[in-house]
């Protein structure tokens, strides 16, 4: 049931993020979208490695079974990746503002 | 368009939901135990991280370092816009700072060499490191933390890191070594560069504070 | 299996060495020939392997997508390496490590696996594309990144469905699944659709266009050339596993047709360039689509060269005239560019013998009827968008041939060799076929030439929300179906 409860919670985080996304003009507020989406979608992933009354998946810690513990190596994959990329997109949200002047996405298409 | 995102959000959470419901009974997995122990570590993540889908650990030091490199590039030429004030901390908290950096480097440290056996690793661990250094700069100021530490050899330390991830690599993956020796200075390795990274971050963003 | 392994660690491993010590270029060189020669060792194939023990290591196998994908890497670096010789080391050391990363994806047969480069290759296009600092470079590659974000997002969601109910992360253990399952079949559809973003296909990935046509010179021939082609790749690993076959056909015709649309009426040249990748996709993924993934891979090194070629061409004669639009372009151009364009027009037409020809009539060999006329009329709209160039092809002095002349001997190369490869080829029907739709495309041109061009460009929200509503109704599709 747990693991129902997560999985549903990232699919309405990503949700969230996916709506900021593209209703924000403001392009810091669709990498915070952006970013609440890939909560989401870690969170899921996450959330699959749940076994109903299991022990965490290190050796020394106990009879009975164990959760899955590859998930949890792919999220710890997928969060640097995420972190890494929003890093990158700041970093050139911050030029383009140095530049432009602006954040709003709409000027920032049509003064091509 | 609110109606066609809507339409077209709900459709696809409504996609995801129809999944989620249909997926039990779920498979089951090999033990993780077993996995451990083929490794000669404790922890299952750790072994399946830097063990078993070590090649994609590596992919994924890389996209970190490179995102580095990136914003490194791109906000090179940034400075100070504006005259800022100077930082406004008490000298109780500069100094508690000073102190508390020491136990978090050494909880750091802690972390990263304790990855194979307990829960953590060398992610959490740069992250940690990260954090003490944010903590400096709260309490010293960006600029005052930057002089005393030195860029450029910080740089080189990381891309020699990553360097040196990579010929670890090549020797578990090409020429079979598995031992918890190669676990630890994996996770050590992957704490410096994640912590540097970390440190890189935060010193380009505030030092391109300013007028916009 | 560990000679392609060596291969691209020693290719990130001089990347990462080029950016330390600023010597990108022989960091580059090194690379290359590091990259030759390991891909000597292991051609032409080498059996799946799992790294780090089945089930859950990472499969790794060298088949003919991984031929194809080395052979393409290492032959357009060294033709970007020529053409942009005199750019500065940091450049370089990264276009190493992209490199790198595509000669990574090109052996990999791992769901997540293909998640990690797709996403390392993305982010180095980023740096790549904005990294001469123009404003408008930056804002698209902006746009890149959050376009691909969310199509990243959706991809992982259908990996954990797919994971969730089966397990398995493999292709080749996948392709033993259970599709009538509706979890599979959902996340098949999100995978898919993640990989379509990542791809660049008509409506699900519109941050291709201005990414590709802002991007410098070098940057635009590599990413039209090359990591397009990670996405093609990932999909047909897709449809290697799951048969979603339909889908990559309908979706090919899609994106060849509405590439189309506005590469005739494009008048920048090289935001023309990157619509045209845009519907060259199409010819790949109905290569995919009709079940023939090989001549889907020639297609796609085939396309990798001339698209380079072009690329290369249309810097050097902006650069030359110091002019973006296709009209403003008239008067002269260094004689390079005008070789490479007209060569490159040539071979994108499909017109033999290079090497665009015997990729076309490998697509139409084994086809039903209608894909046959899908095919022409691909065939028509591109050689209508390209006659736009016949009026500039005057050439004057110029410099810079290295890179251009390489890749012209690639494509002749190819394309003789292709000639031999397919059998058939020496009859008049296909040189038939092939002339007589470049002919009426041209005629086509002429006729629209005058006519003014009404196409509006989506806006980011719009792109987004066209990735989403897309992939809802590709998913809906999937499900259904």
């Amino acid at each position: 049931m747990e693991a129902l409860s997560g999985l549903a919670l990232a699919v309405a985080l990503a949700g969230l993020g996916l709506w900021a996304m593209v209703t924000r003009r403001n392009i810091v507020w669709k990498l915070l979208g952006l970013n609440v989406a890939s909560g989401g979608s870690i969170l899921f992933l996450v959330a699959l490695s749940h076994r109903p009354g299991a022990r965490p998946a290190i050796r020394g810690l106990g009879p009975g079974p164990a959760v899955d513990p590859l998930p949890q190596a792919l999220v710890l994959t997928a969060i640097v990746i995420h972190f890494a990329t929003l890093a990158l997109a700041l970093a050139l949200v911050i030029i383009l503002t140095e530049h432009r002047h602006t954040q709003d996405a709409k000027r920032l298409e049509e003064e091509q | 368009m609110r109606w066609a995102l809507t339409f077209g959000l709900l459709g696809l959470t409504g996609l995801l939901g129809l999944g989620i419901f249909e997926i039990w009974p779920r498979p089951c997995f090999p033990d993780p135990d077993e996995i451990a122990l083929a490794w000669g570590v404790e922890n299952s993540v750790a072994a399946i991280v830097l063990g078993q889908r070590l090649w994609d650990t590596i992919l994924e030091v890389l996209v970190y370092v490179l995102a580095m490199v990136g914003v490194r590039f791109f906000l090179a030429g940034l400075r100070w816009q504006t005259k800022l004030p100077p930082v406004a901390e008490t000298p109780f908290f500069r100094r508690s700072a000073d102190l508390l950096f020491g136990p978090i480097l050494v909880f750091a440290i802690y972390v990263a060499a304790s990855g194979h056996i307990g829960p953590g690793g060398g992610f959490p661990a740069g992250v940690i490191v990260g954090s003490g250094l944010l903590l400096l700069a709260l309490a010293k100021g960006t600029e005052q933390l930057a002089a005393e530490l030195y860029e450029p050899k910080l740089e080189g330390l990381e891309y020699a890191a990553v360097l040196a991830t990579l010929v670890l690599g090549a020797l578990v993956l090409i020429f079979g070594l598995r031992s918890a020796t190669a676990f630890v200075a994996g996770n050590i390795l992957i704490a410096l560069e994640v912590a540097i990274g970390a440190w890189a971050v935060l010193h380009r963003f505030a030092a391109a504070r300013g007028e916009v | 299996m560990n000679a392609a392994l060596l291969g691209i660690l020693s290719y990130l491993g001089l990347g990462v060495l080029g950016i330390l010590f600023g010597r990108g270029r022989l960091a580059a060189v090194l690379a290359l020939v590091a990259g030759g020669v390991t891909l000597s060792l292991w051609a032409p194939e080498f059996p799946e392997g799992f790294l780090g023990g089945p089930p859950l290591g990472i499969a790794l196998a060298g088949d003919f997508w991984a031929l194809g994908i080395w052979g393409l890497a290492l032959l357009l670096h060294a033709a970007v390496l020529l053409h942009g010789w005199k750019k500065e080391g940091l450049f370089h050391a990264i276009i190493t490590v992209l490199i790198g990363t595509c000669l990574a994806g090109g052996v990999s047969r791992d769901l997540f696996n293909l998640y990690i480069v797709l996403e390392l290759a993305t982010l180095l296009s980023v740096i790549l594309v904005a990294k001469e600092g123009r404003s408008p470079a930056v804002w698209a590659a902006l746009r890149y990144l959050l376009l691909a974000g969310v199509g990243m997002i959706l991809y992982l969601f259908g990996l954990g469905l797919v994971y969730g109910r089966t397990g398995l992360l493999a292709v080749s253990a996948l392709a033993h699944a259970d599709f009538s399952i509706p979890s599979i079949r959902i996340g098949v559809g999100f995978l898919l659709v993640g990989a379509a973003v990542k791809t660049g296909v008509f409506l699900l990935g519109l941050w291709l266009p201005p990414a590709h046509g802002q991007a410098p010179t070098e940057v635009s021939a590599l990413l039209s050339g090359l990591v397009v082609k990670l996405g093609v790749m990932t999909m047909a690993r897709l449809a290697e596993a799951f048969p979603v076959e339909p889908i990559v056909l309908a979706l090919g015709i899609l994106t060849g047709f509405g590439g189309l649309i506005y590469a005739i009426w494009e008048q920048d040249l090289k935001v023309f360039l990157a619509y045209s990748t845009v519907s060259q996709l199409g010819y790949m993924l109905l290569g995919l689509g009709l079940e023939n993934q090989e001549a889907g891979l020639f297609y796609a090194v085939a396309h990798g060269l001339f698209k380079g070629l072009l690329f290369l061409s249309a810097g050097s004669a902006i650069e030359g005239a110091g002019k973006r639009k296709i009209s403003e372009l008239r008067g002269g151009l260094p004689w390079p560019a005008v070789l490479g364009l007209a060569l490159g027009a040539w071979a994108i037409a499909g017109l033999p013998p290079l090497a665009g020809f015997p990729g076309k009539y490998a697509l139409a060999l084994s086809s039903p009827i209608w894909a046959k006329g899908i095919l022409l009329g691909l065939s028509l709209g591109t050689a209508a968008s390209f006659s736009k160039l016949l009026p500039i092809l005057q050439p004057k002095n110029g410099d810079q041939a290295g890179g251009i002349f390489l890749l012209t001997a690639a494509i002749l190369g190819l394309g003789i060799w292709g000639i031999f490869l397919f059998p058939g080829l020496w009859r008049l029907n296909p040189w038939l076929e092939a002339v007589l739709p470049a002919g009426a495309g041209y005629g086509v041109y002429l006729v629209l030439r005058k006519v003014p061009a009404k196409i509006r460009r989506l806006p980011l929200d719009w792109a987004i929300l066209s990735a989403l509503l897309t992939s809802l109704f590709l998913i809906a599709v999937v499900l259904f179906a």
